[in-house]
């Protein structure tokens, strides 16, 4: 009974800072509302027996990636979005009908799927099982991840720069050629 | 209602995860702030890390939350490389609103 409680609990909160993320006008309050969303959500996944995802959900979501966008909108000193006439005026429509679309499917699903399973406390969530898994069975998908992570870093520093990157190689083999002359008047 | 008894069954994740991803997709399209629309998308990817996690929870099966861990990486590549577009737009048009930067030339 108790577990029902916090399920309802966090669910709401989930569900009312999601709506707060996409009705608030300041991003810096939806940024905000965003990090509420992170921690109900990885009290649900305490509450499904990860602790491990729950924690890193918190370090690496609540913690790194917010940071981030949060330190964006202070330098870049975004203001609240002004109220004025969309360019595209299908669009709220159309996300209605969409968000229609969507939860009718889920209805339909839940109605016509009933999966069950009893619940059952196992190792699986616990920072061994999950360790194992990843550097077993999962090593490739787990290296490949290394590598996405080092191409994005090299994109977001090549994408964030003031001076195009290959004008900058330009720059440094002009400086060395120039470097060379000089080396050799020494001798 | 037993059900509700019992705690929370699989199905209840699987509506909330289809509710913050309904939300989600809503603020991608009727927001017109760009960090507002990204933070949109990392809600949608957070719905469905809570699918990954509650079925790999209720089936005792530990490859859902590695897709999790996955999901989370490529969450983070996307931050650093989406914000540094943002950073890029923003240096040329002085504006974050979509509808300013709707031609991609200047």
């Amino acid at each position: 009974m108790l577990i029902t409680f916090f399920f309802i609990l966090f669910a709401g909160l989930a569900i009312g800072c999601a709506v707060a993320l996409v009705a608030q006008r300041n991003p810096l309050y939806s940024a905000i509302s965003l990090i509420g969303v992170f921690l109900s959500l990885s009290s649900l996944y305490l509450m499904l027996s990860a602790p491990f995802i729950a924690a890193v959900q918190v370090i690496v979501y609540a913690g790194a990636i917010m940071v981030l966008v949060v330190f964006v909108i202070m330098l870049l000193n975004v203001t609240a979005e002004r109220r004025r006439r969309q360019r595209l005026a299908f669009l709220a429509p159309l996300a209605a009908l969409l968000a229609a679309i969507l939860i009718g499917e889920v209805i339909f699903i839940l109605n016509a799927v009933s999966v069950n399973p009893p619940v059952v406390s196992s190792e699986v969530g616990l920072t061994t099982s999950i360790g194992v898994g990843l550097f077993t069975k999962y090593l490739l998908p787990f290296e490949i991840t290394s590598i996405l992570l080092l191409m994005a870093l090299v994109g977001a520093m090549t994408l964030a720069r003031r001076t195009p990157i290959l004008a900058a190689v330009g720059r440094l083999s002009a400086d060395a050629s120039s470097d060379m002359p000089e080396a050799e008047v020494k001798e | 209602m037993d059900a509700i008894g019992q705690g929370p069954q699989l199905s209840w994740y699987l509506a909330l995860s289809a509710i913050l991803f309904t939300i989600g997709v809503v603020g991608v399209i009727i927001k017109r702030n760009v960090i507002a629309m990204f933070m949109c998308i990392e809600l949608m990817l957070n719905a469905v890390n809570l699918t990954f996690v509650a079925f790999s929870s209720f089936f005792r099966d530990v490859t859902g939350q590695l897709f999790v861990f996955i999901v989370m990486t490529v969450a983070a590549a996307e931050a650093a490389v989406g914000l540094g577009i943002i950073i890029a737009i923003f240096r040329n048009r002085e504006t974050l609103d979509v509808d300013d930067a709707s031609v991609l030339k200047l």
